[in-house]
């Protein structure tokens, strides 16, 4: 697995807060990214499943990041560590795939700064719960602009992040599906919901 | 962890004060072709109604109140493909509410499962609505169902929620990229992530993985139709569904 996922790169901690700037052209690493996906009306192109799987590929070493670092810190027991382990395999599956499909293009991982969301098993399972929900409007507010292959192929992974969602609620006693749809988000609203968890740094 | 014995607490919506402007922002986040924002107002308008009729989750309703209301509009733009795909999902949609309803109604499985049932038979016949908004006047009547005494015994019960959940997650994978209509694809994939969540949950008070693998591979529709065939839950009516696929539909 790529020690990247496991270990800060040691890339300036606000690089994956420009994304959520919002103004002009935002760089990341080698992405380039910002207006031109919060953008909802650009008919599907490969140009445009590249910069959406590189969103994703960002949301993706969140995700595994966090629980790397929290299998490690938490002190996880029973269901919980399952779902931490088990989980975290799928997140750290869905960077090896983006970054397989990207190329040499795809965007490094950040580093990140989760605090004490990864020191203990409620503060974990409540960020987990979070996390999950915020991948699965972040994918389904990008489904509909990508082509039908890549399409295809977000819609495999945003459906293991519809589970992780489920699973987490239904551990914690919080709602598993809390509504008869849901609805996705745009990049820019993910992006403020992720400053506002304090991950990105 | 131990299973958690508060699954019915736990499973009521809790986004109860989801505002209209929260769902007309959802309602203009999926409409991609700008064909359906006419209609916002008259969605928040039949929301308000479905507040006042049901005490059922009100999440559910109103989100489908508005799906329903904002894509009738739209359905008259619909291809051929797109009115078989739907009308074959409105079909299993009205199958699973059944299903779930009749559990509900019946009362006789375990508490938990009750719980479950509650919460996605609600999910369900919001779909449902969903679906026939989409679908407008080439929408199709329910099929009539017998679920066999599933619906009272815990174990057969759970066996095939599991089964229709896991494999409703998968249909709609398959569908997604086949749909001519963007907007469609959008509102499709809204449905899907629910029903993933579905599976999960099932799985978990049956005591399986609820997310066994990285990556859910899609199943064709002739699946789910092998599936819905072998439960015999279908009396009548779903050939005629059938029948109005496109011919050479069928996955």
């Amino acid at each position: 697995m790529d020690s990247s996922i496991d270990r800060p790169s040691g890339r300036s901690r606000s690089s994956f807060l420009r994304v959520a700037a919002g103004t002009g052209t935002v760089f990341v690493g080698s992405l380039v990214f910002g207006q031109d996906l919060a953008a909802s009306d650009a008919p599907p192109s490969a140009a445009q499943d590249r910069r959406v799987f590189q969103y994703a590929l960002q949301l993706e070493y969140l995700q595994a990041a966090f629980y790397a670092e929290a299998v490690q810190r938490a002190s996880l027991r029973g269901e919980l560590r399952e779902f931490a382990e088990v989980v975290g395999g799928h997140e750290r599956a869905h960077v090896a795939f983006l970054k397989k499909a990207l190329g040499p293009a795809a965007g490094k991982a950040p580093s990140f700064d989760f605090g004490d969301a990864t020191s203990d098993a409620k503060r974990f399972g409540a960020a987990a719960y979070e996390l999950e929900n915020i991948g699965v409007s972040a994918y389904n507010g990008q489904g509909a602009k990508l082509t039908d292959g890549a399409l295809e192929q977000a819609a495999e992974i945003v459906s293991v992040e519809g589970r992780h969602a489920g699973w987490i609620g239904t551990l914690l006693g919080k709602p598993p599906a809390p509504r008869a749809a849901d609805p996705g988000l745009d990049a820019n609203a993910v992006m403020a919901q992720l400053k506002a968890t304090g991950f990105l740094g | 962890m131990a299973m958690n014995d508060e699954h019915e607490e736990a499973a009521r919506p809790d986004d109860l004060e989801t505002s209209p402007e929260e769902l007309m922002a959802m309602l203009a986040a999926i409409d991609v072709d700008g064909a359906l924002q006419e209609t916002a107002a008259a969605a928040v308008r039949a929301t308000r109604r479905e507040v006042l009729r049901s005490a059922l989750p009100l999440a559910g309703a109103m989100g489908a109140g508005l799906l329903t209301a904002g894509a009738a509009s739209a359905a008259g733009g619909l291809t051929a493909n797109d009115t078989a795909i739907l009308r074959f999902d409105l079909a299993l949609e009205y199958l699973q509410a059944g299903l779930y309803t009749e559990a509900e109604r019946l009362g006789a499985v375990k508490p938990r499962t009750l719980g479950f049932s509650r919460v996605v038979g609600a999910h369900e016949r919001a779909h449902v609505r969903a679906i026939k908004g989409f679908l407008g006047s080439k929408a199709v009547p329910s099929p009539s169902f017998d679920y066999r005494g599933v619906t009272a015994d815990d174990a057969a019960f759970v066996k095939t929620a599991v089964a229709f959940e896991d494999l409703t997650a998968a249909l709609l994978k398959w569908q997604a990229p086949r749909f001519d209509s963007r907007s469609i694809v959008a509102a499709i994939l809204t449905l899907h992530s629910v029903e993933t969540r579905h599976a999960a949950w099932i799985r978990h008070i049956v005591g399986v993985l609820p997310a066994a693998t990285a990556f859910d591979q899609p199943a064709p529709q002739n699946q789910m139709a092998e599936l819905v065939a072998s439960t015999h839950f279908v009396v009548s009516g779903w050939s005629t569904i059938a029948a109005k696929r496109k011919p050479g539909f069928m996955g």
